[in-house]
């Protein structure tokens, strides 16, 4: 999965890969037989290599520590259980199909609007992850200070978003995008796991939002995330009829986090879980501050078509359990 | 049985000395139970704002606002009941229940894709189990005797859930407040009583850490025996 800088370009790096149409969060998953089933690492500490290579501005030491905090990041979520190890440096450099975790700098001319991406080697008959590699562009300038640098991109900040691709993460609409010059820019955004990146210099994503918290919790999460927090799920409908890839938000007014989900079948059928208990305003948008295939398969229909709408009642969510039947509708524009 | 008996022996003792409404013995007598039943009122709160906020792209702007929010707990009409002990004419103690359905309403408004300004509610189902000393102010009885003023102070367990049971939030309320109680007949067993006050939360549905204060008043037919 790519992150781009700038514009949403529309290739997909990992075609062997499809959203998983379950869950609350966009997730990664893989073809098995008939099934699809989520894409996520069973044993731990996972293991990875770093590619013994700097960039301008950036020793390989360097770009191994960010990578390292950004993984420790993830892995210091409460109620989730990951862990990794960073192995060593090595020669090699990512997508070689060695069998290893590599991590490191790739020259990618070609992809110019891609900052970074994350590709998988899944077996295919258990839906197994045999090997995960994670490239950051080369072309692009970046950096490890503190602070950010100005017109150079974060490295711990970018990482955070590719391991979260490599933890089974998919995308996160929680955003606000406009377009200059048929060029997509990211206005402000609330999840890490948002598909366009902030500005050079920006190092607001290296700490993890509610959103990118929740996805993690949905597929990691232990008992504890199962038994404290909650869930709603419901539909959304437009005349009385389901709307497929409409971005549903819970807004928490008591502590003001974002968390959001997606509609993933055709009768707009919706689960955001990972909510803390209590009142929850829900929000139903299209999907259109990105490019759809960010998202979703080519062959999912996303409606476009509705405004922009809030659920006519307060929702309260259990502890433990879902706020369920819940029925959004919305209207044609 | 023993219970039945004592209860008679106490109407006897009281009626025995009931006078009438204009020259009615001085109330509250010690050693008495009141119960009482009626209507409360719990005032509303303001949350305050809660704004829907994106970090923006620009790190150093304000954060990005999606929606706003403003958010208040409606004043909630409910039940109470209580029952005291007169432990002296001027002293008693109390315990009692307090249940209001008080509407939680959220209006929502400049939304950045131009959702319309809506305005959106759950019902809570709020309790205040608590205990509470009353003075009454003996001194300052009126009505031939019959009335008194008082004054109370308290504390309880307050138990705030919201919609269909969903979610328990729980916390402590402490109270004071004054009223006054008034009976009427020769027995001087069937009376009023009206009260306001404030009331002070800890915890329950709230967005901050910390105290808030509502207004309480009450009405109820009060039985003393």
């Amino acid at each position: 999965m790519t992150r781009r800088s700038r514009a949403i370009a529309l290739t997909a790096v990992l075609t062997a890969l499809v959203v998983v149409p379950v869950g609350a969060y966009l997730k990664l998953g893989t073809r098995v037989g008939t099934r699809t089933e989520s894409l996520r690492w069973r044993t731990f500490p996972i293991r990875y290599f770093i590619t013994n290579a700097g960039v301008s501005g950036v020793t390989a030491q360097q770009f191994q520590d960010a990578v390292t905090r950004a993984f420790n990041t993830w892995h210091a979520v409460e109620n989730t259980q990951t862990s990794s190890t960073f192995v060593g440096f090595v020669q090699a450099r990512p997508f070689s199909e060695d069998g290893a975790n590599v991590i490191g700098y790739l020259s990618q001319p070609g992809q110019d609007r891609t900052l970074a991406a994350t590709t998988f080697t899944v077996d295919t008959t258990d839906g197994r992850i045999l090997e995960s590699d994670i490239y950051f562009n080369t072309i692009f300038p970046w950096s490890t200070s503190d602070g950010g640098t100005a017109d150079r991109y974060d490295v711990e900040s970018i990482a955070l978003h590719e391991i979260g691709h490599f933890l089974g993460l998919s995308h996160s609409a929680l955003g606000e995008t406009e377009l200059i010059g048929g060029s997509r820019r990211v206005i402000a955004a609330q999840s890490v796991m948002f598909p366009i990146a902030f500005r050079a210099g920006n190092i607001a994503d290296r700490s993890l939002k509610a959103d990118d918290i929740a996805g993690i919790s949905d597929i990691y999460g232990t008992s504890t995330f199962n038994r404290e927090l909650g869930s709603v799920s419901g539909r959304v409908t437009k005349s009385g009829r389901g709307v497929q890839g409409a971005h549903v938000v819970a807004f928490n007014p008591k502590t003001g986090k974002l968390v959001g989900g997606f509609t993933l079948n055709e009768a707009g059928d919706f689960v955001i879980a990972g909510l803390e208990p209590g009142p929850q305003i829900l929000r139903a948008e299209p999907l259109d501050d990105g490019d759809v295939t960010s998202f979703f398969d080519d062959d999912f229909d996303v409606d476009l078509d509705f405004r922009v709408t809030f659920y006519e009642r307060i929702v309260a969510v259990p502890r433990g359990g879902g706020a369920r039947d819940i029925e959004i509708k919305v209207t044609a524009k | 049985m023993q219970r039945a008996l004592v209860a008679a022996v106490l109407a006897i003792v009281a009626g025995a000395g009931a006078p009438a409404f204009a020259q009615s013995v001085a109330v509250p007598r010690p050693k008495t139970v009141e119960i009482s039943g009626g209507v409360t009122l719990v005032g509303g709160y303001d949350f305050g704002a809660s704004n829907a906020e994106l970090t923006p792209n620009a790190g150093t702007s304000p954060p990005f606002v999606e929606f706003k929010t403003t958010n208040r707990l409606k004043p909630g009409l409910g039940l109470q009941g209580r029952i005291g002990f007169v432990i002296t004419p001027a002293l008693a103690v109390e315990g009692g229940v307090r249940f209001t359905r008080p509407t939680y309403e959220v209006r929502v408004t400049d939304d950045f894709e131009g959702a319309p300004n809506t305005t959106i509610e759950e019902t809570l189902s709020q309790y205040v189990f608590d205990g509470a000393l009353v003075w009454h102010i003996t001194g300052a009885r009126f009505a031939g005797g019959s009335g008194v003023p008082f004054l109370y102070g308290g504390a309880g367990y307050l138990r705030e859930l919201h919609e269909e049971n969903a979610f328990v939030e729980e916390g402590i309320e402490y109270h004071a407040g004054g009223g006054i109680k008034w009976w009427f007949g020769q027995s001087g067993r069937i009376g009023i009583r009206a009260e306001g006050g404030i009331s002070i939360r800890d915890g329950g549905f709230d967005f901050k850490d910390g105290k808030r204060m509502v207004p309480v008043a009450g009405a109820s037919v009060i039985y003393s025996f």
